[in-house]
């Protein structure tokens, strides 16, 4: 039974002091949080804070605010791939972006070493337009709402809606949200590690009493159940055949916007904007007699079926590309269907486990004995 | 500029007269293919094609109501390492034709063999208010388009003042023309030579093409000039341009879509700003925060200084960004007063060299004056 501490706080009041107080006790040497950015536009973005003030109340930290501007997991993996840390620092992410950056470290895009990760149970995140429309704030009471019910809010990702892995994996510290009716008052945190209580251990001004308890409550298997449905029906509305992809993916437009903010898509230069694929005139001349016509920029299902299977064993659902495509195609959708059933393929589950080789680096010889025949 | 131009009939609409042109110049083998922006299977957008098979242009349309890539990353695609040895003709839009020329002055396209053909303009919604209701989008775009309404188009379409005849091949003009006729003007002697061998004679009076077009720019400019003048008011200083671009999530994508940033791979991207832990931690610690992934808005101040003097104000970065900033309206003033500062107008011409490229034994004693009076002195004291 997981060990935990109960503090007579709101959750998020609690989770600010923890944090100040780490920071002040030079525990940690920064803390990756999202925060307000200045100016009176009042954005949203990740920010590495050193400062402990941004922590204090009215302070410009947001820890739990349900908006994803970047996938923390891509920038834990911008903070640690030249090096891992020399000295602790704090992220506080969001599950799916938990799971983005085990998958990296997977893949030697970042360090694990002297990260504390905090996480949560998560009720889903606005999409991007909702912040740009400054329809956050006035969603937030009942967002919050929601999750107290254990329900999610109906505006937020749908991808987020259908996502059944809210419940943190790897997290040092997993603070409960979903279904915790009293959190404005209450604050219930899980110590899933040896290194999440050693922080935590001793810290001056934290008052908790210790809990040992579980974190998949009633109302979390509740929620499960309702996302799982909500999948199934999502999942219903798109068709991956591939005459349908050509047909949905008709109106992308080539920027490569979803591949630009996916964690999972690391690579610095894609191989779709590589000189691979500036083809000389020769070569469009051939394919214009081949085929009497043909699209320009080239590529365009090309490019989502090669980001499909590059990416798919991996994909976290987070819906990044969704909020980012100027075609308004359900990208994540599509990607979060598809990499469901790769990963079922392979049974294997992106994030879960970072000592779990990826499906694609490991070869178990009797696996390829349909392909042989 | 001409004065003279060919007639075109044009009884069912200016889309059907220049599409039945275009097939009609196919068919005689004037072009051996055409490059323009066809309607996609699922009706829900528009792409560029580029086609030889007549049967294809039945759902071209040489002004969809939107932009979704602009033309000139097409032209540039396609002619990026060279001149075919098909000839083509590329249909674009004024902004988009004012792309492609920077883009040859900038080495990444090439026109030998492609004749540009435009258009009057009368903007493109942005594309996400057509994708809510690609019909009714379509629709609202027809009926604001025949009365020259501006009002739901691109914001910086609103403010457009080069919606007319850009250094083009041909240039169809719609504005001043009796009904069911429009005219083809020709701008190049490859585009006369079109004309010729299409027996199209060039000999309309343009006096009241060019009365319009003249009296809309006119009423254009002020327009732009107002805005850029409220706008400046809000973004002046670091300040306002931190407020403006506050919400920016990093994606890049004004720059993915923009037609002059061709960059294969942007320095802000690139491995020189991926940096020890330290070096963040650091950072942060000076201002006690720092912004994560970090340089914001350094990313668009180095954007700005590289593409600002070709930029052509076509509004592609303001459709692509997920976060609804004012990106080609904020660029569109930048644009507007460094290529003032320069003399140079972007996409103007090919003959007019980039003005980073060309140097002036005198420009800019501005700059070199305080050099001279408080570096080399404090220089000399040092040594």
């Amino acid at each position: 039974m997981p060990e935990g501490l109960k503090i007579n706080k709101g959750a998020q009041e609690a989770v600010r002091e923890l944090l100040c107080s780490l920071l002040e006790s030079g525990r940690v040497n920064g803390v990756l949080a999202l925060g307000r950015t200045r100016g009176a536009n009042g954005g949203v973005a990740y920010s590495l804070f050193t400062d402990s003030d941004a922590f204090v109340a009215d302070g410009a930290a947001l820890p739990f605010l349900p908006f994803m501007p970047a996938n923390a997991g891509g920038l834990l993996s911008r903070l640690t791939l030249k090096g891992s840390l020399a000295g602790p620092v704090a992220a506080v992410v969001k599950p799916c972006e938990l799971r983005a950056f085990i998958e990296l470290v997977k893949r030697s895009q970042g360090s694990l070493d002297n990260l504390l990760l905090i996480s949560s149970t998560c009720g889903g995140v606005y999409p991007l337009d909702v912040g740009a429309n400054g329809g956050l704030e006035e969603r937030l009471p009942r967002y919050w709402e929601a999750v107290k019910q254990g329900e999610v809010d109906s505006d937020v990702r749908p991808v987020c809606r259908a996502c059944v892995h809210f419940v943190p994996e790897n997290a040092d510290i997993t603070v409960a949200l979903v279904g915790e009716e009293d959190l404005d008052t209450q604050c219930t945190l899980f110590l899933d590690t040896e290194k999440g209580a050693a922080f935590v251990k001793g810290l001056e001004g934290l008052q908790g009493t210790s809990l040992s308890g579980e974190l998949e409550t009633e109302p979390i298997q509740r929620s499960h159940s309702q996302r799982a449905a909500y999948r199934e029906e999502l999942f219903a509305g798109v068709e991956v055949g591939m005459q349908e992809l050509i047909r949905t993916f008709g109106r992308c437009i080539g920027c490569h916007a979803c591949k630009t903010v996916c964690p999972i898509c690391y690579c610095s230069l894609c191989y779709f904007d590589s000189q691979d694929c500036e083809y000389l005139p020769e070569i469009y001349e051939s394919e214009l007699e081949r085929k009497g016509g043909l699209r320009l920029p080239p590529n365009t299902v090309f490019f989502q079926l090669g980001r499909l299977a590059h990416v798919s064993v991996s994909c976290v659902g987070c819906g990044m590309c969704t909020d980012v495509c100027p075609a308004d195609i359900p990208v994540s959708t599509i990607f979060s269907k598809v990499g469901t059933s790769v990963q079922a393929l392979f049974d294997y589950q992106p994030g879960k486990d970072v000592t779990e080789e990826i499906p694609l680096m490991t070869f178990e010889e009797e696996e390829l004995a349909q392909v042989a025949t | 500029m001409n004065d003279k131009g060919a007639i075109l009939p044009a009884e069912n609409g200016v889309e059907a007269a220049v599409v039945g042109w275009l097939k009609e110049a196919l068919n005689k083998k004037v072009f051996d293919a055409l490059l323009m922006p066809v309607q996609v299977p699922a009706g829900d957008s528009f792409a560029y094609l580029l086609l030889q098979n007549p049967a294809l242009l039945e759902n071209g349309s040489p002004l969809p109501p939107v932009m979704p890539v602009q033309g000139a990353r097409a032209i540039s695609r396609l002619t990026m390492r060279g001149n075919g040895s098909k000839r083509i003709a590329a249909v674009v839009r004024p902004c988009e034709a004012r792309a492609a020329i920077e883009l040859t002055k900038l080495e990444q396209a090439h026109l030998d063999n492609l004749w540009l053909i435009t258009v009057d303009c009368p903007g493109v919604l942005p594309l996400s208010d057509y994708l809510d209701d690609p019909a009714a989008g379509a629709a609202r775009f027809v009926e604001a388009s025949q009365h020259w309404d501006r009002a739901p188009m691109r914001p910086v379409c609103q403010i457009c003042h080069r919606f007319s005849m850009p250094a083009s091949d041909l240039h169809v003009g719609t504005l001043g023309s009796a009904d069911g006729a429009v005219f083809v003007i020709p701008g190049s002697p490859k585009g006369e030579r079109v004309l010729e061998s299409m027996d199209m004679p060039v000999d309309a009076a343009l006096d009241d093409w060019a009365a319009q077009v003249k009296e809309m720019e006119e009423a254009q400019t002020e327009r732009r000039q107002q805005a850029h003048a409220d706008l400046r008011a809000g973004i002046a200083g670091p300040d306002g341009l931190l407020d403006v671009f506050s919400d920016c999530i990093n994606c890049h994508n004004c720059q993915r879509v923009c037609p002059v940033c061709y960059c294969r791979q942007c320095y802000f991207e690139s491995a020189a700003l991926k940096l020890p832990p330290e070096n963040y931690l650091t950072r942060s610690k000076r201002k006690g925060a720092l912004r994560f992934p970090p340089d914001t808005l350094l990313f668009h101040i180095g954007r700005a200084s590289h593409m600002i003097l070709s930029c052509v104000s076509c509004g592609a970065c303001e459709d692509a960004c997920p976060m609804s900033i004012p990106v080609a309206q904020v660029f569109s003033l930048l644009a507007d007063r460094a290529q003032e500062t320069f003399g140079y107008v972007a996409g103007k011409s090919l003959d007019d060299p980039l003005p980073l490229v060309a140097y002036e034994m005198d420009e800019f004693h501005q700059v070199e004056q305080p050099y001279v009076e408080i570096y080399h002195k404090r220089e000399v004291q040092d040594a």
